[in-house]
């Protein structure tokens, strides 16, 4: 088919997990890495130029095409390289080997209110976001009283978000990303917050959205509404793709999955 | 705070600078096993349009009117996801798609900077001018340092002008990724905004710092001149420099934390390294050559001359000046791109 918007080709990441020794801190310093280069430098000629931590692999050797229009649910249990997956789709990492194409413009909403700042006021997160989600600023003043009215803030816009009650900033938040136009959107779960009637109204934006013909990748826990938004779903088990079809039937699968492991542990 | 005389000053150096090389060795392992051939600039360079109708509209409108000019399109891709490794050019095409977000990060750090203070943008008045008159009673008066004549005070806030600008800018510009860790992780733009955000954001209290000095002229009735007017030049060069050591601190401490403590040692030995409380004149004359190597010399007598006029500017030491800030920017801006692409990974 050649209306592809997304196109991944044996697509992997792996991390590596250095093995804490004794107690030392997760991050780096120099001085550790000074002093343990003779011994590394030793493990990897001793190993012939092999690694010695060890090679986590997050994703290994997915591929699937997505089709511009198509609404793409995924879905997997916690730490099975979901958001890997969107991270490397976006261009926040890069694969370790295989590769995707992307044809158009890419929005990613990785995580609801990035960039907010508590100092700053309502008004003033709403084009910072904006602008850090990829909007021009002209862009972001011509949606500028849409953002508000879906937020329902418009009473607080003066006020630093510092004082927002969390369902408030929640909202700000998602307001400013779902008035981002782009032509391929990647969602990371970001619906758990908010209360029913603002999650309604976010559904009904994400389905505005597929009505209009973009692409949307989806991840989500709750298979009700994966079902709901997305014709295809795709499952994701420790880095790999387990199954990809319709929505139901990978469902029907996952949960039959999961009530055996639940049974075997 | 930031002028106080701290302890061991060497520590700085051994801690800093050789930090580069692991560094970007390592960043490179990520990568080693690519097996696909790269597609390095196409990556970044061919970006979509930007366009304001939904997407459906334009592609029934392009395939009734150009449907050739439409294969080509789906052909080819927005961009390429590939593994990369090695040097990756500066996508200076990017950074301008980007400039809004790099104004907005600019007028952001300016409000929150001074936001819930008392004094608000009189700290950056009080910053320079406390210091000098700190500098003046002890440098001046009790240790005597020469002044080429001018008045002490005068002599040394040229040089901290100069001077607040490159510390505050290398101060707030090296943490600013670890800062904005959350950003760096979770939304893609080129990290590069980040750093410089901050050294041109130094811009404006440098401005403010320079409307000091004019005053502090006209108290010592000290005449301006029409030398006044290479001020904007230096600050250009100024900010390429500071910039190009603020990448390298900010990319190194993505990866070593050690880098956010060594900075500020980094500051105090360069400020003493730089003639901000003495004279170049105190600097023997075989020497000033490899003194200029200092890009700060060069900046801190420009200024000295532009204001005080009565010392005479070597256009050696401004050629030797001008090319150490290039190589500071494009040596930082590389090892920068070359770091980048591990920042979500490792921050």
């Amino acid at each position: 088919m050649s209306d592809v918007a997304i196109a991944v080709k044996n697509l992997s990441k792996s991390f590596k997990i250095a093995h804490q020794r004794d107690g030392l801190p997760g991050y780096r310093t120099l001085r550790d890495d000074l002093i343990g280069l003779p011994q590394r430098m030793l493990a990897r000629w001793k190993r012939n130029g092999q690694l010695t931590s060890e090679t986590f692999w997050a994703l290994k050797d997915v591929s699937f095409e997505v089709k511009k229009g198509e609404v793409v649910g995924i879905i997997g249990r916690n730490g099975t390289g979901k958001s890997t997956l969107l991270k490397i789709l976006s261009r926040i990492t890069e694969p370790t080997s295989g590769g995707a194409d992307i044809y158009g413009r890419i929005g990613a909403l990785l995580e609801v209110g990035t960039g907010f700042h508590p100092e700053l006021t309502g008004r003033e997160n709403i084009f910072m976001n904006g602008a850090i989600l990829g909007m021009k600023r002209v862009e972001i003043q011509r949606k500028f009283a849409e953002i508000v009215a879906f937020a329902g803030i418009d009473k607080f816009l003066d006020t630093p978000v510092k004082r927002y009650s969390t369902g408030m900033y929640v909202r700000l938040a998602f307001a400013v990303a779902a008035h981002l136009d782009p032509e391929i959107l990647l969602v990371d779960e970001v619906l758990a917050v908010g209360d029913t009637e603002f999650q309604q109204k976010c559904l009904g934006k994400m389905h505005d959205v597929s009505a209009a013909g973009r692409t949307v990748i989806f991840i989500s826990h709750s298979m009700e509404v994966v079902s709901r938004l997305c014709p295809r779903a795709i499952w994701l088990h420790e880095g790999q793709l387990i199954s990809d079809g319709p929505s139901d039937a990978v469902i029907a699968k996952y949960s039959d999955a999961g009530d055996r492991s639940a049974i075997q542990t | 705070m930031k002028y106080t005389i701290c302890r061991t000053a060497a520590q700085a150096f051994i801690f800093s600078v050789p930090g580069a090389w692991p560094a970007s060795g390592n960043a490179n392992c990520a990568t080693i096993q690519s097996s696909k051939p790269l597609a390095l600039r196409e990556r970044y360079l061919k970006i979509a349009p930007l366009s304001t109708e939904s997407s459906i509209v334009t592609t029934v409108a392009e395939l009734s009117a150009t449907p050739i000019r439409t294969q080509a399109r789906q052909q080819k891709p927005t961009f390429r996801i590939r593994p990369t490794k090695g040097w990756a050019a500066i996508n200076v095409r990017e950074l301008w798609k980007y400039r809004d977000l790099l104004w907005i990060l600019v007028e952001r750090d300016t409000k929150l900077l001074y936001k819930q203070t008392a004094l608000g943008v009189a700290w950056v008045v009080m910053q320079p001018l406390i210091a000098a008159i700190i500098f003046t009673v002890v440098f001046g008066r009790v240790a005597r340092l020469p002044s080429d004549g001018a008045p002490y005070l005068l002599f040394v806030f040229c040089g901290l002008t100069v001077w607040t600008y490159f510390s505050q800018a290398l101060q707030h510009a090296g943490n600013s990724l670890v800062r904005n860790a959350q950003l760096v992780s979770k939304v893609y733009f080129p990290k590069l905004l980040l750093p410089l955000a901050q050294t041109l954001r130094g811009v404006v209290d440098f401005t403010v710092t320079l409307v000091v000095l004019l005053v502090l002229m006209a108290i010592y009735r000290v005449p301006p001149t029409f030398r006044l007017a290479v001020l904007p030049v230096f600050l250009f060069f100024m900010t390429l420099t500071a910039t190009g050591v603020a990448l390298w601190f900010s990319a190194l401490s993505v990866k070593y934390r050690d880098c956010t403590h060594a900075l500020q040692y980094f500051i105090q030995v360069w400020m003493y390294a730089s003639p901000v409380v003495y004279p170049i004149s105190m600097i023997p004359e075989r020497w000033r050559p490899l003194f200029a190597l200092n890009p700060a010399v060069g900046f801190i007598e420009g200024f000295r001359w532009a204001v005080l006029g009565h010392s005479v500017l070597n256009p050696n030491l401004l050629c030797i000046t001008i090319v150490m800030s290039l190589v500071a920017l494009f040596s930082g801006a590389f090892f920068f791109r070359r770091a980048e692409r591990g920042f979500a990974d490792i921050i």
